[in-house]
């Protein structure tokens, strides 16, 4: 054969050379050795060989000697060489027999790995080659791998150019492909089509059905590890790309007279994959399920159109068998979680209450649960509920809560009764707790069903209208509870009542006396401790603290708290003896409401006095482990009559500056200023009925500041920080106007406290220093040198939030008049450099902004 | 400041205001370094340099666009292309300088900064990006005091 070969070369050689057939001649030549190769897999690793650019092979040396552009060490040459051998392509690509086409490809691919200015011409010749009706299979798609990987170009733009004739190459190409590995790639590339927004022009249909043909995807796995997770990629990469063509159809803009795309594109689905659902065998339901169900929840139209046509099909078919229950249910959960807005669904409201209700009653335990979660969702969107339902579904509730006992079922039922409480009180109220309470009372029930009554009783209980029922039921099984024979969780569930009870709420005194005389007598039963497993005690201190909570909270102070002496000196107490952080703090917080709505006279001076001596005594036995909880209800005894203005209230706090300075619980205290000024949510509150006056920081801040400042000049140096953080707890809990009228007396602390390495000191100081800043007061011109000094130290603290905040006090340091801060800008200017190549944006940004403003700053048309 | 009372673009094309970058977990997390990215580098000059006709900022009126940011932080090499309104736009030299400086004085040192007009899209582009890319130019310009109110006026902040 190489003889024949070299006989062609002579004879082609040997016309006269005029250079355009001398080129002619060699690619002829060429073409003929590609031939050749590609009925000889000799000659074909000859070829490989070749395109890899060993020349030294005996088939190269025969064909060397005409110069072979192909091979030249110029890319331009090379570029022509190429040129002309797509150019050729182009002419007779229909002529080339499958083998050729392999052999021409593999060397086409390879030349995308060339020079960029051969690019264009191989990329011409792959378009030919790509026309040729012998395609083998998966060579387009490894052709577009080659592209995407080899290339360094704008692919984008010169595919787009190609434009129609690449989605249609393309969509042969894909068409009967087999490779799990290529029909992923194929996948993402039609995913890659739709995004980057090439013109799909008339071939979506062929389009959709290339792809579509892969669903249901039925796959045999030839080898089994690889092929599964594949075949389950395949799968959401199929759906991925199906979601996002119709979310892109969607949003396409139709002119008056064409059709609607999206109709199109939805019939042509529905058209497949509607009647598997209906199907006797259900072969394929599950996967056309989800085909659909990715369609329709890519948006809201097209969630319209499909659940217009499947819905009514599979609402006929519901009592024919579960799967079509469990399908329905499926289906309705995914359409009602996608879109907010107006249901889809309003239309088939009656139809689907009542396959929902009767899917209720059937004994398939995922099929209740998935009804239950479709429920909910019903009755979280208006209009899909109506009265009638609604009390339907809570029958049906109350139902499946006494007699269903399958785990997973009850803990469904319960969520779902909890949300549709919340929307739908009334239903509860006169249906579902008259008859849980007749079970739970009755005495009779086995411990499982009074469990899950009095379980559901709490999540419903989310309402105050709602927890006036539960409330007093709970309160009853809870004082049959000392008899030890109620299970742990029916006094969770009835704590978590409780802490409801954090609601405004009048004519509580009924349930406070009862609560007060369980707590106090029900005591008995739960002490000591140290018999009790950690369970019990953790209930405990639950316990403790929703009993506090409830007891001051939801008490008006007109409601007399029967045997509140007992009930104080309990929680005092509690709060001085208890190890637990939880349980003494709540006892102190409990205490201290109490103790703000006492009215005013002999029994409330009597307990101050006692409490005040106790604290004391505690305070003063250094070597004490009870010092803490002895500061914690001094603080929040504090507090309570700070915000009433009693007269003890100075004797109090004094004691809080006075601790300061003390070695063990200074810093404590320090963020215990903190407490005392800012607004507590448990306690203490206007919302608790709590006696708050009005102005009281500005009042304690006016007859303390001196105080303060003194104790810290005369303060150590160790000591000096606890004075800081306590003076910017108090400082950055003012109304602005006060913190600009006080600014020049605390300029010189809070000048410190910039200096002070505690950062958490840092962040407050500048918090409360920069709205001061945008209107300084005439007193900090003399502080600027300091000021400015301690800032821009502070400008590459380790914290980041510290960073910011000083690089906001530096930009508001701009807006001071020009002829006191202009000395300043050379040197601002220099330091902000440094934080413009901060690690983190945020403070880039900040500190680029602020050097804006500063290079602004005293340049002409700067301000 | 031009003092010509006829505008060159009296109607200019306003195109959309990308939003607000969206805050990331990462953002505010101590520890993780966030690289200088093209948005960052737009977002310096995109919305806060007037146009020196209209009170419109360069982004609204698709002088600038994110696609024509491109930054490298470990090189430290910055490059921005604008495309004036018209072809023959007269401010060109103008605004080229504008987003210059403003990138001077907004990013550190060490970056290499190169800001041109997009190609094919202004009569005279060869001259204005020679102007801009040399620094003496640059530098000189900024210290004759008219050209600098005038910049300092197209960088004055601008209420967002």
């Amino acid at each position: 054969m190489l003889c024949t070969f070299c006989e062609l070369k002579t004879k082609v050689l040997s016309r006269q050379p005029q250079l355009l057939c001398a080129c002619a001649a060699e690619f002829e030549a060429w073409l003929l050795f590609f031939r050749m190769a590609a009925d000889n897999s000799v000659l074909l690793g000859l070829v490989e060989e070749f395109v890899s650019g060993q020349v030294d092979s005996k088939a190269a040396e025969t064909v060397t000697g005409s110069a072979l552009s192909l091979t030249s060490s110029q890319p331009q040459t090379r570029g022509r060489g190429v040129q002309l051998l797509s150019q050729v392509l182009q002419e007779c690509y229909s002529s080339l027999s499958e083998k050729e086409l392999e052999v021409l490809l593999a060397f086409y691919e390879n030349r995308l790995k060339d020079h960029y200015v051969i690019i264009p011409h191989v990329l011409q010749g792959l378009k030919a080659l790509t026309e040729c009706s012998v395609l083998p299979p998966g060579s387009a798609v490894s052709i577009l791998r080659s592209i995407f990987q080899d290339l360094h170009v704008q692919v984008n733009t010169f595919l787009k150019g190609l434009g129609a004739d690449f989605i249609f190459g393309f969509v042969q190409s894909v068409d009967g492909e087999r490779d799990p590995r290529n029909l992923l790639l194929a996948f993402q590339v039609a995913r890659n089509i739709i995004h980057r927004g090439y013109g799909l022009g008339k071939f979506v249909e062929e389009l959709f059905e290339v792809m579509s043909c892969y669903f249901p995807i039925d796959f045999s796995p030839v080898s089994t590890a690889v092929f599964q997770t594949a075949s389950e990629r395949v799968e959401s990469a199929g759906l991925s790309a199906v979601s996002a063509l119709v979310s892109c159809l969607s949003r396409s803009v139709l002119s008056s007279d064409s059709e609607d795309v999206l109709q199109v594109f939805l019939s042509l689905v529905l058209k497949d994959c509607q009647h598997h659902l209906c199907e006797p065998d259900l072969k394929l339901v599950w996967p056309s399920a989800k085909l659909l169900q990715a369609a329709a929840g890519a948006s809201y139209r097209a969630s319209l159109i499909v659940s217009a046509a499947v819905i009514p099909a599979l609402l006929e078919q519901y009592n024919n068998r579960t799967q079509v229950r469990s399908l329905l249910m499926y289906f309705s959960l995914c359409l009602l979680h996608k879109h907010t807005e107006d249901s889809v669904l309003v239309a088939f409201q009656q139809s689907l209450c009542s396959v929902v209700f009767s899917a209720l009653t059937e004994s398939s335990a995922g099929l209740q649960v998935t009804a239950t979660g479709v429920l909910t969702a019903l009755g979280q969107q208006p209009g899909l509920l109506a009265q009638t339902d609604v009390e339907k579904a809570v029958d049906h509730l109350t139902r499946l809560i006494l007699e269903e006992d399958d785990t997973k079922v009850s803990l469904a039922v319960v969520e779902c009764s909890g949300s549709l409480a919340h929307l739908h009180p009334k239903a509860f109220i006169s249906r579902l707790i008259p008859r849980l309470k007749e079970e739970i009372l009755s005495g009779q029930s086995d411990a499982a069903v009074r469990q899950r009554c009095v379980t559901a009783l709490a999540s419903v209980s989310s309402l105050p209208s709602v927890v006036q029922e539960s409330a007093p039921i709970l309160l009853q099984v809870l004082a049959s509870a000392h008899t030890g024979t109620h299970s742990f969780y029916s006094k969770i569930s009835f704590l978590i009542i409780f802490s409801t009870l954090l609601f405004s709420y009048r004519s509580a005194s009924r349930m406070a006396s009862q609560a007060v005389s369980l707590f106090l007598d029900g005591d008995v039963s739960f002490l000591p401790e140290n018999a009790f497993p950690s369970q019990i005690q953790l209930l405990q201190r639950k316990k403790q603290h929703l009993w506090d909570s409830s007891c001051h909270s939801f008490t008006s102070r007109q409601v007399e708290i029967p045997e509140i002496d007992r009930l104080l000196v309990q929680l005092e107490d509690l709060s001085c003896t208890c190890p637990h952080l939880f349980s003494y703090t709540s006892a102190a917080k409990c205490f201290a409401g109490l103790v703000n709505k006492r009215p005013a006279g002999e029994a409330l001076d009597a307990v101050l006095e006692r409490v005040m001596k106790r604290i004391s005594v505690e305070l003063e036995n250094v070597s004490s482990a009870q010092r803490t909880q002895a500061f914690t209800l001094l603080l929040w005894v504090s507090k309570a009559l700070l915000l009433r203005y009693h007269p003890l209230s100075t004797a109090l706090t004094d004691k809080l500056f006075a601790l300061l300075s003390d070695p063990a619980l200074g810093s404590q205290v320090a963020d215990g200023f903190c407490v005392l000024m800012s607004d507590s949510l448990d306690v203490l509150n206007r919302n608790c009925h709590a006696d708050v006056r009005i102005m009281y920081r500005q009042r304690f801040f006016a007859e303390n500041s001196t105080k303060l400042i003194q104790g810290f000049n005369s303060a150590e140096q160790e000591e000096k920080s606890c004075y800081l953080k306590a003076l910017s707890h108090i400082v950055s809990n003012l109304p602005r106007q006060i913190q600009l009228t006080e600014l020049p007396a605390l300029l010189p602390l809070l000048l410190e406290a910039l200096s002070c390495a505690d950062q958490a000191v840092q962040l407050s100081t500048l918090s409360c220093l920069q709205p001061v800043l945008l209107e300084p007061p005439a007193a900090i011109r003399n502080q600027l040198e300091a000021l400015f000094s301690r800032l821009l130290a502070l400008t590459t603290s380790p914290v980041m939030k510290v960073r910011i905040a000083s690089l906001q006090c530096v930009h508001a340091l701009s807006r001071l008049p020009e002829h006191m801060v202009l000395p300043f800008r050379a040197r601002v200017l220099k330091a902000l450099a440094v934080p413009l190549d901060d690690k983190k944006r945020l403070v880039r940004i900040k500190a680029m902004v602020a050097r804006g403003e500063w290079f602004l700053l005293g340049s002409p048309g700067g301000k | 400041m031009s003092g010509g009372t006829r505008l060159e673009n009296a109607n200019p094309l306003i195109f959309q205001r990308s939003g607000e970058r969206r805050l990331t977990a990462t953002d505010e997390d101590e520890d993780v370094a966030d690289p200088i990215d093209d948005r960052e580098i737009f977002d310096i000059f995109s919305k806060s340099i007037n146009d020196p006709e209209h009170p419109l900022s360069l982004e609204e009126l698709n002088v600038v666009e994110q696609m024509r940011v491109n930054v490298n932080d470990q090189e430290s090499m910055v490059s921005v292309e604008f495309t004036p309104t018209i072809p023959h736009c007269s401010m060109a030299t103008l605004i080229g300088l504008s987003i210059k400086v403003k990138l001077l004085r907004s990013l550190p040192d060490r970056f290499k900064i190169d800001v041109h007009i997009t190609p094919g899209t202004h009569a005279s582009e060869d001259a204005v990006n020679k102007q801009l890319a040399d620094k003496e130019r640059v530098a000189a310009a900024l210290e004759n005091s008219q050209l600098l109110e005038v910049v300092n006026q197209c960088l004055s902040s601008r209420a967002m």
